[in-house]
């Protein structure tokens, strides 16, 4: 097998650098064939619909530069939804030099109806033949060659997840621009009545519109015109367009009906089968496959939606277990050994005392102690990674399609959704792949109920304060809270400013497949890398500005008299009916409404005090310090493996009580009760979208409007749910 | 305090604030499901 930058040889080079659209189905593999042959590290899940824009990646290949460009999945290049239309418009307009069409092998049919219509576009096309081993699993035969004759195209079979075939690949692509090539794709006939019509308008307008003629493939633009594409009606600009057509399609119109588009369809899926029939032979006895077996399940009537729940529940338990103690050895290092060296550094340089507050207590203070829940963050993002590549998101879709529809919503909402338990920001630029303008609004005011990782330090900071042993649950309960209120929500704004019938959602389920440990990890890393960029961005920035306005007018004693503290207690007193109406946490929601795990930084910086413990005896030494970090390290390892195994995995949390540590938690433990602390979490889950949210809706949109919807309706739902929760809870005798 | 503090500070805040901008406006928040070139769109 030949790599991407196998030894250049000198072979004729036709032009410096070739142009690649990789196009396909969605969940056909485009994204993970790319990343196997450029190296890149494009997003990719077991489910359809993953990428929504067009992508690009470089690769050297005997000494050739290829750009392989990434088109959105389509299962045709109708002009109906955004995916079609972002992929057709790059392939008739600006003209690849190739395209290789990722089919997959185990649904050959459905694909090459894709496939029929991208030779008609008059460029050399390779196709790869992809997912072949799991065909082979399931017996199937391809003929390559056959299928090569009959579409005169290369046809590479490949594996992209173990970059097989990549090498033959790369050879087709660059032989397929080279002088002399024989890839030319074979126009597949459409029966004689339809290829009557498309020769008589390809001279048509060939005579009338030479310059139309030279913009589109002229036998593409004859069947759109036969096929009467609105789309390409109106960017043609035909004055004429009624006299051809009337000349060309009128006898087919007469012999068939009006309807010339699913004519064309219905020709394009003949094609499609009889070449699967030619090339393809299946096993005489159908197995009953696994995916089958497990879909009926896990798809269930009655079981899909408790399956899927408890599988939430799994997730949030495993994430819990496994990264808690990571999160105490964090803590541990980051507010002990690590301010101490600081602390000294800053001394050893004579810094003016302010500089070393500012260092210590704010960045380290803000940045600090959201970096502490890291380790939760990644937990959950592999988490999330392993649902996604193992295809049970796209069930939880197609399971909450059926219940979202139920009650009037959109189905294919749920998809962009998913994505929000992520991050609420690329979840708000997915709904572009919704058609219905409205359904795209709502959809995007619903997202930011999805409880998106963000969130997961306050949680985990609350939970771990007041719910140890319950810490799984309770997670879950705020996750399951945002998703049924979005539900609630939807249904009341799908009958207020949204009326309106929801179109048929027809969603693909993808075969299970197991995830495999290189894919789990980049696309875990590169998750949880963007909290790591935020720490280093606008959470470095608001816990500075956060440090001035608590020690702003200059020299104030008090913090509670400080600017910050200030408009906290300006505002506490909407949250007195909450339990948390203190001007600690009102100062904390506010500086959260820049990033919510924000709440958690001002909270660190404004109980520094409380929180700093002076050792002891002596400080520890620079290597006595790094010893008991690496010691502590490999304790928590050794602590996250037991608790996986464990049912009372979390023991962590009362071993560092017992050192007497006071820990941001155990301030925390003091100042709420658990119900407010659950009501504050509440809120924090509900309360307006973050300002980078914010930002995504005025791009995505054009208007703040739909933010300014947002901000009302989240607001008023945070508190009183938070109300709801906290009278509710002392009423029934929870205590305040 | 001195000039040099107050010029510090001036500087501080300021690079605070344009960073702050730099990431949640100009580069869109960058964030997992953005594309590899670092921007949502």
């Amino acid at each position: 097998m030949m790599m991407p930058n196998a030894a250049r040889t000198l072979a004729a080079v036709e032009t410096a650098s070739i142009r690649v659209a990789v196009a396909g189905n969605p969940n056909s593999g485009k994204s993970t064939l790319i990343n196997s042959l450029a190296g890149t590290r494009l997003h990719v899940g077991n489910w359809p619909g993953v990428t929504v824009e067009k992508k690009e990646a470089t690769l050297d290949h005997r000494g050739r530069s290829i750009a392989l460009i990434d088109l959105p999945g389509t299962y045709s290049l109708s002009p109906y939804t955004e995916e079609e239309i972002i992929a057709r418009d790059f392939l008739v307009h600006d003209r690849p030099d190739v395209i290789v069409d990722v089919v997959d092998a185990t649904n050959l049919e459905r694909n090459l109806y894709l496939t029929v219509q991208l030779l008609e576009l008059g460029i050399p096309v390779v196709v790869a033949l992809n997912i072949y081993d799991e065909a082979e699993k399931k017996g199937y035969k391809i003929d390559v060659r056959a299928m090569e004759i009959a579409l005169g195209v290369k046809v590479v079979p490949t594996v992209a997840t173990r970059k097989t075939g990549m090498g033959d690949l790369l050879e087709a692509v660059t032989g397929a621009t080279a002088k002399g090539s024989r890839n030319v794709p074979r126009s597949l006939n459409y029966g004689e009545d339809i290829e009557a019509a498309v020769q008589k308008l390809t001279a048509d307008v060939a005579r009338r519109h030479p310059a139309l003629a030279e913009k589109y493939p002229e036998r593409w633009l004859a069947l759109k015109l036969v096929e009467g594409d609105h789309h390409v009606l109106a960017e043609a600009n035909l004055s004429d367009a009624d006299s051809l057509a009337k000349d060309a399609v009128g006898h087919l119109k007469e012999a068939h009906g009006e309807d010339l588009e699913s004519l064309m369809a219905d020709a394009r899926y003949s094609l499609a089968a009889g070449l699967t029939r030619e090339v393809l032979k299946r096993p005489a006895v159908k197995t009953t496959e696994l995916t089958e077996k497990i879909d009926r399940v896990v798809l269930n009537r009655f079981l899909g939606i408790p399956i899927f729940l408890a599988a939430m529940w799994l997730v949030f338990k495993l994430t819990f277990d496994m990264s808690k103690p990571f999160v105490d050895w964090l803590d541990g290092t980051i507010n002990g050994p690590f301010t101490r060296w600081v602390e000294t550094l800053m001394g050893f340089l004579h810094g003016p005392e302010w500089l070393v507050s500012l260092v210590t207590k704010g960045v380290i203070g803000g940045v600090g102690f959201v970096l502490v829940f890291v380790p939760v963050i990644f937990a959950m993002m592999f988490f999330i990674t392993f649902l996604e590549g193992s295809g049970y998101m796209a069930r939880a879709a197609f399971v909450m399609d059926r219940a979202m529809h139920s009650m009037g919503l959109h189905g294919k909402s749920f998809i962009p959704m998913l994505l929000g338990f992520g991050c609420n920001v690329p979840a708000i630029y997915a709904t572009r792949t919704l058609e219905n303008p409205r359904d795209k609004a709502l959809t995007a005011l619903l997202i930011p109920l999805m409880s998106c990782g963000a969130r997961l330090p306050v949680y985990v900071l609350f939970t771990g304060a007041f719910f140890s042993a319950q810490a799984g649950m309770v997670l879950w309960s705020l996750y399951v809270m945002g998703i049924v209120l979005a539900v609630l929500v939807g249904v009341l704004f799908k009958r207020t400013l949204f009326r309106g019938e929801s179109p048929v959602f027809i969603m693909e389920l993808p075969p299970y497949r197991m995830p495999s440990g290189r894919s789990l990890a980049i696309h875990t890393w590169e998750k949880g890398k963007h909290f790591l960029v935020k720490a280093g961005t606008y959470i470095l920035s608001v816990s500075v500005l956060v440090w001035f306005l608590l020690n702003l007018p200059w020299g104030v004693e008090n913090k509670k008299d400080s600017f910050l503290g200030k408009a906290g207690s300006a505002i506490a007193p909407v949250f007195a009916p909450l339990g948390f109406g203190n001007w600690e946490a009102s100062s904390s929601l506010i500086a959260g409404v820049i990033a919510k795990e924000i709440v958690v930084g001002t909270m660190g910086e404004i109980y520094v005090k409380e929180i700093e413990k002076k050792p002891e005896g002596p400080a520890p030494t620079f290597f006595e310090d790094l010893r008991e970090i690496g010691t502590s390290f490999a304790a928590s390892g050794k602590e996250a493996f037991s608790n996986v195994f464990s049912t009372f995995g979390i023991a962590s949390l009362k071993a560092e009580e017992k050192e007497g540590r006071a820990t941001l938690r155990s301030v925390i433990g003091k100042t709420f009760t658990p119900l407010s602390g659950y009501a504050f979490m509440v809120f924090v889950l509900l309360y307006m979208p973050c300002v980078v949210t914010a930002v995504a809706f005025r791009h995505e949109f054009g208007t703040w409007k739909w933010f300014g919807v947002a901000f009302v309706y989240q607001t008023v739902l945070a508190w009183s749910a938070a109300f709801v929760i906290y009278q509710g809870g002392k009423l029934l005798g929870f205590g305040g | 305090m001195g000039f040099v503090d107050i010029a510090l500070i001036v500087l501080i805040v300021t690079g605070a604030i344009y960073l702050l901008y730099r990431s949640i406006w100009k580069k869109r928040g960058y964030c997992s499901g953005c594309s590899s070139s670092g921007k949502c769109r």
